[in-house]
């Protein structure tokens, strides 16, 4: 019984950190624009998130190692090199568009100036990172993400058209602007594949002591968490297509983000809205800190992991507060952050097949996992997501340039 | 210890000392006996410089960061497994135990948090 609620408790904090401020973006802007037609790419950045989470955490319970032992282990110092660099320069990136990201969401409560929010919202998560306990941050961030489920309710109060929305699990590509379809594939992937989710949750597995035993917990949050996390993308892209694409209204600003709770859910979808948001790119910013500092300890073998405390760690600790620091620099120049999110979603993209390949490598090798090694469902879908990805990488830039960052 | 590849099982594995702090990696290898045939693990070897002999982005890390290089005899290490187990502390063994960053960290107040 105790084992059901922890797994229970496990799902419902991956469901509340799945979503970030990348996949607010552009679930809401791919819905306003494309209506339900791209559902089937959330599905295709689910699918993968769910199997390269699942093999890291059993790579992580089984070995001890995390992902960023397994780069350098398996691709050695040169090309793990480029690896670190690549993902330092991303996480970077979803640092300052997710602490931007809170900053517009305390101005949509508040109506305070955007750079004092900014201060402030540096100020506290820095608190937090360096007061709570790991498992303390994981759980409240994930469970007040929760509020977010609003979305769903107002996907449901809006009467989408639900055979439209059963359609649009098929890709098509019925459009006469294929750059723009194709930014937005790329961006629904990426969002949903954001790197920093899997370095965060690989190390998070070693920081809470997984052991083969928790291998059922880890199944269970990777498979059963991340799809019902799915469920909030496809609540946000159905819920714009339902309501901002028949007005015409781009979701420059993620006030149009709220009103889209608003509008079928009323004053307490709107409060949800906000609350959940707050707490869900909280959580994000603070993940990808300390993925920023996980990744450089990893790399160069220093002490890391909350659980040694500030002290016992002190290495990891200075990292994940610089990375925060330069993130929130980056958003205090004035950039606009919703910007900022769609060039870190893109250039993820092109940083993810240096990061799962030596997942994928280590989670097949004997000598780190014995009997635990990836079954050939898993090995067939490692394999595909990893061409998968290639292939996105490899559009992503040109689609960037060639849609104009999705405006056409 | 039974049969282990050099290249995948030890070069770039976490070095643990006897107290299991994690103390760097290991970023290069020390061979002797390579010319009359019988080659064998003279010693680890780690710390910034070490990374000279890692290909061109080794030089170029090893330039920038100028740290040092300690060499560990194969004599103290205790076991391989997936991480590299040292037989003495990190402090006798001459490595770096983040001793700087750790006085910095702790003169803000709740680092022991």
């Amino acid at each position: 019984m105790k084992n059901v609620f922890a797994i229970a408790l496990g799902i419902l904090a991956a469901i509340g950190g799945f979503v970030d401020i990348g996949d607010i973006v552009f679930n809401t802007a791919a819905g306003a624009t494309f209506g339900y037609e791209l559902l089937w790419a959330v599905v295709i950045g689910v699918g993968g998130i769910i199997t390269y989470a699942e093999m890291c955490g059993r790579v992580a319970a089984v070995s001890e190692r995390a992902v960023f032992d397994a780069v350098r282990e398996r691709l050695g110092f040169q090309v793990g090199l480029v690896a670190l660099v690549a993902a330092q320069f991303v996480n970077l990136l979803t640092i300052a568009a997710e602490v931007g990201g809170v900053a517009l969401v305390l101005q949509l409560l508040s109506g305070l100036p955007y750079r004092a929010l900014l201060v402030l919202a540096f100020v506290a998560l820095a608190l937090v990172l360096w007061v709570m306990p790991f498992s303390w941050i994981e759980r409240v961030f994930g469970y007040a993400g929760l509020a977010l489920l609003v979305f769903a309710v107002g996907a449901i109060k809006l009467h989408p058209d639900w055979a439209q929305v059963a359609r649009g699990f098929v890709p098509r590509a019925e459009t006469d602007n294929l750059a723009v379809y194709g930014y937005y594939v790329v961006g629904l992937i990426g969002a949903a594949m954001i790197p920093y989710e899997v370095y965060f949750y690989s190390s998070g597995a070693v920081e809470e002591r997984w052991r083969p035993k928790d291998l059922g917990v880890n199944r269970a949050n990777a498979i059963v968490g991340y799809s019902l996390g799915g469920i909030l993308s496809f609540a946000l892209m159905i819920s714009a297509g339902a309501l901002l694409l028949p007005q015409g209204i781009s979701p420059e600003h993620l006030g149009s983000v709220a009103l889209v709770a608003e509008v079928p859910v009323g004053q307490i979808g709107l409060i949800l809205a906000l609350v959940g948001m707050l707490f869900a790119i909280s959580g994000a910013a603070i993940d990808s800190a300390f993925a920023g500092a996980y990744n450089l300890a990893q790399f160069f073998g220093w002490e890391w992991g909350k659980y040694r405390h500030n002290h016992g760690a002190p290495r990891f600790t200075i990292t994940w507060a610089v990375m925060l620091l330069l993130g929130f620099l980056v958003v205090m120049t004035g950039v606009d952050p919703i910007l900022v999110t769609e060039i870190s979603v893109v250039f993820s993209v092109v940083a993810l097949p240096l990061t799962y390949l030596p997942i994928l490598l280590v989670a097949n090798d004997r000598a780190y996992m014995g009997g635990y090694r990836n079954g050939w469902l898993v090995n067939v879908f490692g394999a595909v997501y990893l061409v998968v990805l290639l292939v996105v990488a490899v559009a992503a830039i040109p689609l960037l340039v060639a849609s104009n960052m999705g405006q056409g | 210890m039974s049969e282990i590849d050099l290249g995948l099982g030890i070069l770039d594995h976490q070095l643990v000392d006897s107290d299991g702090h994690h103390c760097g990696k290991v970023d290069d290898l020390e061979l002797e006996g390579v010319r009359d045939g019988t080659p064998r693990v003279a010693a680890i070897l780690t710390g910034a410089s070490a990374w000279r002999g890692r290909g061109l982005l080794g030089r170029l890390a090893a330039a920038v960061a100028r740290g040092r290089l300690v060499r560990i005899a194969w004599e103290d290490v205790k076991d391989v497994h997936a991480e590299v187990e040292l037989r003495r502390t990190a402090e006798e063994l001459g490595v770096a135990r983040e001793d700087r960053a750790r006085r910095l960290v702790e003169r803000i107040p709740g680092a022991s948090l």
